[in-house]
């Protein structure tokens, strides 16, 4: 094993010199770094150009520029005596990398998670229902998706996610006509996902339309958009609905033990909503961690206190029932400060660009929205694109696994159809998925170029494109380090987390 | 099926509950009065204004040759440096490029014109944001800095990376200075044409006196004083002025607010509150500003957004008010599109360019042909008359500005007055914008060089340079030329190398001032790539740049531009288009500004209204 590892890194190594010395090159011969002067008439253009060949070292061959730069590189293994070279403008690129990586965490993680997530779901139900009218339409939508490029995506998101809408938002009331609209394409989905026979389809169909068309005329007449919340009783009809899904897929209803705690912990966030949300008006960020740590705490010790034959499930239960529910109060927390935000950004509330709006100043709850307005659109175009690949993978890995040997067996035992999904084949085809997933975190350094381009994201994707375009190499450089690193290193963690994840796997040293 | 039921009664009770409980947070007062709109009423002063800008803020101190970009500029030099004079923003569109003076801050004088000398009075109580005054120790360090005197001779010994042209302030010697402590005069050794932008507004004295680990901005004075005779000739350089300038040339480059206020101080209307990195500078009014370009707004933010279609939707979102994107017909087509935003077209001071080679043995090369000056003359001329110019120009910025014209003078452009005057007697009229086939083949033939080989290099990356070339290279084969593409990336690399023919590119203009003539077309001018030499061209550039009378330097460049087309050294093709677009809650911003400075010149114009 440690030979194994001590190995691959050794090889690791050499891969990352190989390819920094060509990268290094690449960048070199992209372009003429004088350019910009050459076309200029100002009367000293001579010495610009000399100042600048003197700082890139423009008279040394670029081959042997690159051990100069190795030269700095190399002492990155000393904390502390990091020398990447500067950049053009003549900032250190340690320091700039030390801020492009949290801003490019902070766009595409929470998408590259959320896409993880959703597109396993996706993926997973659809091999459940392979063949489906619900199968092709997803896969016809992933795929649709996946091949849209995503500046475009992009542009039409603000036009419609951020521009119509924020139009929308100056008088927010909904004709019926609109809301029939809504209503109708809700009933589409809702009739897709639920299937079952012609007439049981029209009948979900119908209500679901008629239903959400009147709930989207409702929330226009009364102006919840301007002034949206949840209140006491949303949360309470939607937490009672988190508590059955959640004991229905990872235990069962007719665990009653299991129900009821969920049930308890849906119960204690309205009253949560009511007695401690008044107080949260000064809440810190790490206070609000706290709750939800709390809240998980709560739900464990409510689970293990109803004690039954099977105490752990109770806990898991209701430890994810009141973390969700306490997520929902958070939300409702966030909507009452949405009319003072709105106010704050002059009845703009959905941004095009950047990760916050300079100069506003507020308590958490307004920061809070503001992240979220700046990071909504993006992330959607993110999630958007990368959603067809987590779909198929996850689907085809289901639909593999519900076809062995022991899916059978496990049917033939008589074991009920959840826990023969969940705990046979769910767990298994998320084996290979965890090879992928470990690739893509790996890579989440690097920064969506494009999107960031068009987001105005400083992140790692602009530092690099800057640089690249600049023909300045040491910015270039500098995310090719950080991001070469990552990858190697999460290749590793892949290899090792498979042999962990698979008996069958065994690394041999 | 259990399941399903339940989710479908959970979903009907939620929609019941969500009736039955009004479960928006609105005020138990709530009314369509207090319904927040999207215009909450502001006065006519005050409010916050954002511009987007493309590049990223990274230096207070614009004036080094590495901060020497534009936004360093905008952000630092006309909302925190009041000075004597600033570019006058809008007098490019009315066709007189210059300068114009705030008095509430100084003036400036000439005592003498010959020798030529300047007195400079800074007013009594400026100061800067921290209480220090602005005064002599300012001045010193604005002509040490922009005169280069420091710099040996030999050029051993260099201190300040200064990003402008020393050659100005440089016939000066160490300026004299008044008893008030405040004024200083300057003498120069021979007239300078451009005296009146030579001196630059500069960071604050004192703090870079501090910075080097001076006492205060006397010692600064002092050590000036001291060095001032033995600078140019000396070897080595001096420990104490090298601190100084290594604090100058570096100290003031952050990408965020420093931690040291004295950094960032300022003596205008405005001053920088805060920085987010590569992201918005925003800027509130300095308190302590007393001259006329009083600051009415709140505060300015600026944004950087690279990508011009996304500066136009945030436009649009209202996230921003002022956009000054990169101008293509797709980003116009998106503007016009626009309502409640007023867009503003005009000239850019780039423009393209066809030159010609004059000393590589090649075609236009009297040298090839045993130095027969008439017969290389012909061939330039030949090919000059191929080139398609309103051909290039309706490809290239008719979609952009349908009331575009070809650019007929090297040395000015149609929106100064004598433009007109100089195009009609400069002798553009023998190249008109279409192409004169039947004229280049005759004017080949005569010459006795009937296919000539002429290699063409223009940028492959530059869309608009291939279009230029493709056009031209038409044109050319009908004509008999032998058109060699050496269209390349590393073009730049290649000016003046004598490897090409004929080229196309942009010249990009300094704005106002002349040593920009000599530069280009005297004989060992910089910029000089195509070995063009008239002798009668460099005697009247170099008169230029020592002419004080406007009129006369007008008239000098009327007496340069047609010895260029007599000579056929090239042709301008077009000047680029430039355009922002300013929402209508904006006030203060009325046009199209090419200098470096774009919309900023009169910041302190800038309203909002959101009445």
């Amino acid at each position: 094993m440690a030979s194994f590892v001590l190995r691959r890194l050794g090889v690791s190594l050499l891969v990352l010199l190989g390819a920094s010395f060509l990268v290094y090159q690449l960048v070199a011969i992209s372009g003429d770094p004088l350019q910009e002067y050459r076309e200029s008439n100002r009367p000293n253009k001579e010495q610009l150009m000399q100042a600048r060949i003197n700082l890139l070292n423009l008279d040394v061959p670029a081959p042997v520029r690159y051990f100069m730069w190795l030269g700095g590189a190399l002492k990155c293994v000393i904390p502390g005596k990091c020398d990447l070279g500067k950049t053009l403008q003549g900032q250190e690129v340690t320091d700039a990398l030390s801020a492009a990586i949290p801003s490019t965490l902070q766009l595409v993680a929470s998408a590259t998670i959320l896409a993880i997530v959703i597109g396993i779901t996706i993926g997973i139900v659809t091999a459940l229902r392979q063949y489906s009218a619900l199968d092709y339409s997803v896969t016809f939508m992933t795929f649709l998706f996946f091949s849209l490029p995503v500046f475009w995506v992009a542009v039409l998101l603000k036009q419609f996610g951020a521009i119509r809408f924020n139009d929308f938002l100056a008088d927010p009331t909904v004709s019926v006509g609109v809301a029939l609209g809504i209503g109708i394409v809700a009933g589409l989905i809702w009739a897709l996902l639920l299937g079952g026979t012609m007439r049981r389809r029209l009948v979900v169909f119908a209500t679901a339309t008629v239903v959400t068309a009147g709930i989207i005329w409702y929330l226009g007449w009364s102006q919840w958009f301007s002034y949206p919340g949840l209140g006491p009783a949303v949360i309470a009809v939607t937490g009672a609905g988190i508590a059955m899904g959640a004991t229905a897929l990872l235990a069962g209803l007719r665990n009653r033990k299991a129900l009821y705690s969920a049930f308890i912990m849906v119960a204690l966030a309205v009253v949560m909503e009511l007695v401690l949300v008044p107080q949260l008006d000064d809440a810190g960020f790490w206070l609000i961690v706290l709750l939800g740590l709390a809240a998980i705490g709560a739900g464990l010790l409510v689970g293990w206190l109803m004690g039954g034959y099977d105490r752990g499930q109770s806990m898991k239960i209701a430890a994810l029932t009141s973390f969700l529910v306490a997520g929902l109060v958070l939300l409702d927390r966030f909507m009452q400060s949405w009319p003072e935000y709105f106010k704050a950004t002059r009845g703009r509330p959905i941004a095009t660009i950047g990760s916050e709006t300079p100069g506003l100043d507020g308590d958490l709850w307004i920061t809070g929205i503001d992240k979220y307005a700046h990071l909504l659109l993006p992330t959607m175009a993110l999630i958007l694109i990368s959603l067809a690949s987590y779909t198929r993978y996850s689907r085809a890995s289901m639909l593999e696994v519900m076809g062995q040997d022991y899916v059978r067996t496990a049917r033939a035992k008589g074991l009920p159809e959840r826990t023969v999904v969940v705990r046979h084949a769910f767990r298994n085809a998320l084996i290979p998925i965890a090879t992928i997933v470990a690739f893509d975190i790996g890579g989440l350094l690097g920064g969506a170029v494009i999107t960031e381009n068009v987001f105005s994201f400083k992140g790692m994707g602009q530092l690099f494109i800057q640089g690249l375009s600049h023909q300045d190499p040491n910015p270039v450089m500098g995310v090719f380090l950080v991001v070469g690193i990552t990858a190697v290193t999460f290749n590793l963690i892949a290899d090792l987390t498979y042999s962990a994840l698979d008996p069958r796997v065994r690394v041999k040293a | 099926m259990k399941i399903r039921r339940s989710i479908a009664g959970v979903a009907f009770v939620a929609s019941a509950a969500l009736i039955l409980t009004a479960c928006s947070n609105a005020p138990e007062d709530s009314d369509e009065t207090t319904a927040p709109t999207a215009e909450p009423t502001e006065a006519a002063t005050g409010g916050t204004l954002t511009v987007a800008e493309t590049n990223q803020f990274f230096s207070f101190n614009s004036n080094t040759s590495n901060g020497n970009v534009d936004i360093n500029a905008k952000v630092t030099q006309y909302p925190t440096r009041a000075w004597f004079n600033y570019v006058d923003g809008s007098s490019f569109a009315a066709g007189n490029p210059g300068v114009a003076k705030d008095e509430s801050f100084g003036t400036y004088e000439v005592v003498s014109e010959d020798p030529l000398t300047v007195k400079y009075t800074i007013n009594e109580g400026v100061v800067w944001s921290d209480g220090e005054p602005v005064d002599e120790d300012d001045l010193l360090l604005s002509w040490a800095v922009d005169s280069g005197h420091y710099n040996s001779t030999d050029g051993s010994v260099s201190y300040f990376d200064y990003a402008g042209d020393t050659g100005t302030l440089g016939l000066t010697d160490f300026p004299e200075f008044g008893d008030d402590g405040r004024s200083m005069t300057v003498t120069y050794s021979s007239p300078a044409a451009d005296w009146e932008y030579a001196l630059a507004a500069e960071v604050p004295a004192h703090v870079v006196a501090k910075g080097a680990g001076l006492a205060d901005g006397q010692a600064l004075i002092d050590l000036f004083t001291k060095l001032a005779d033995t600078a140019p000739t000396a070897t080595a350089a001096d420990p104490d002025l090298q601190k100084v300038a290594d604090f100058w040339n570096t100290g003031f480059d952050s990408t965020i607010l420093p931690s040291d206020p004295s950094l960032y101080l300022s003596s205008g209307p405005y001053i920088i509150s805060d920085v987010v990195e590569n992201q918005s500078v925003t800027l509130v009014p300095n308190e302590k500003y007393a001259g006329d370009l009083t600051a009415k707004l709140d505060s300015i933010v600026m944004r950087t957004i690279p990508d011009a279609t996304a500066a136009v939707q945030a436009l649009q979102n209202g996230e921003v008010d002022v956009i000054s994107p990169q101008s293509s017909a797709d980003t116009l087509t998106a503007l016009d599109a626009l309502s409640g935003v007023t867009v503003h077209k005009g000239d850019q001071l780039a423009y393209d360019h066809v030159d010609l080679t004059f000393n590589n043995g090649g075609p236009f090369d009297p040298a090839t042909y045993g130095g027969d000056e008439a017969k290389a003359l012909k061939v330039r001329q030949a090919f000059l008359k191929v080139i398609p110019r309103q051909a290039i120009l309706d490809a290239i910025i008719i979609p952009q500005k349908a009331d575009a014209s070809i650019l007929n003078s090297q040395l000015f452009v149609p929106a100064q007055a004598a433009y007109a005057d100089s195009v009609a007697n400069n002798g553009s009229d023998q190249f008109p914008g279409e192409p004169d086939i039947e004229g280049a083949k005759a004017l080949l033939a005569e010459a006795g060089v009937p296919n000539p080989t002429v290699r063409f290099l223009y940028n492959v990356n530059n869309p608009n340079r291939v279009n230029a070339y493709t056009l031209i290279a038409a044109q050319a084969t009908a004509a008999g030329f032998k058109v060699d593409d050496q269209g390349d990336a590393e073009w730049g690399s290649r000016l003046s190398d004598g490897s090409y023919d004929a080229v196309v590119f942009g010249w990009i203009n300094s704005g106002v001032g002349v040593s920009g003539v000599p530069q280009i077309f005297g004989s060992t001018g910089g910029g000089n790539y195509n070995g063009f030499a008239n002798a009668q061209v460099d005697e009247l550039a170099n008169t230029l740049v020592k002419t004080l009378d406007p009129d006369e330097q007008v008239n000098l460049q009327k007496q340069i531009d047609p010895l260029l087309f007599a000579d056929a050294y090239g042709l301008p093709l077009f000047q680029s288009v430039g355009v922002d677009a300013v929402s209508d809650r904006v006030g203060g911003i009325a046009d199209y500004n090419p200098s470096q400075s774009g919309v900023w010149w009169n910041v302190w114009d800038w309203t909002v209204n959101d009445g």
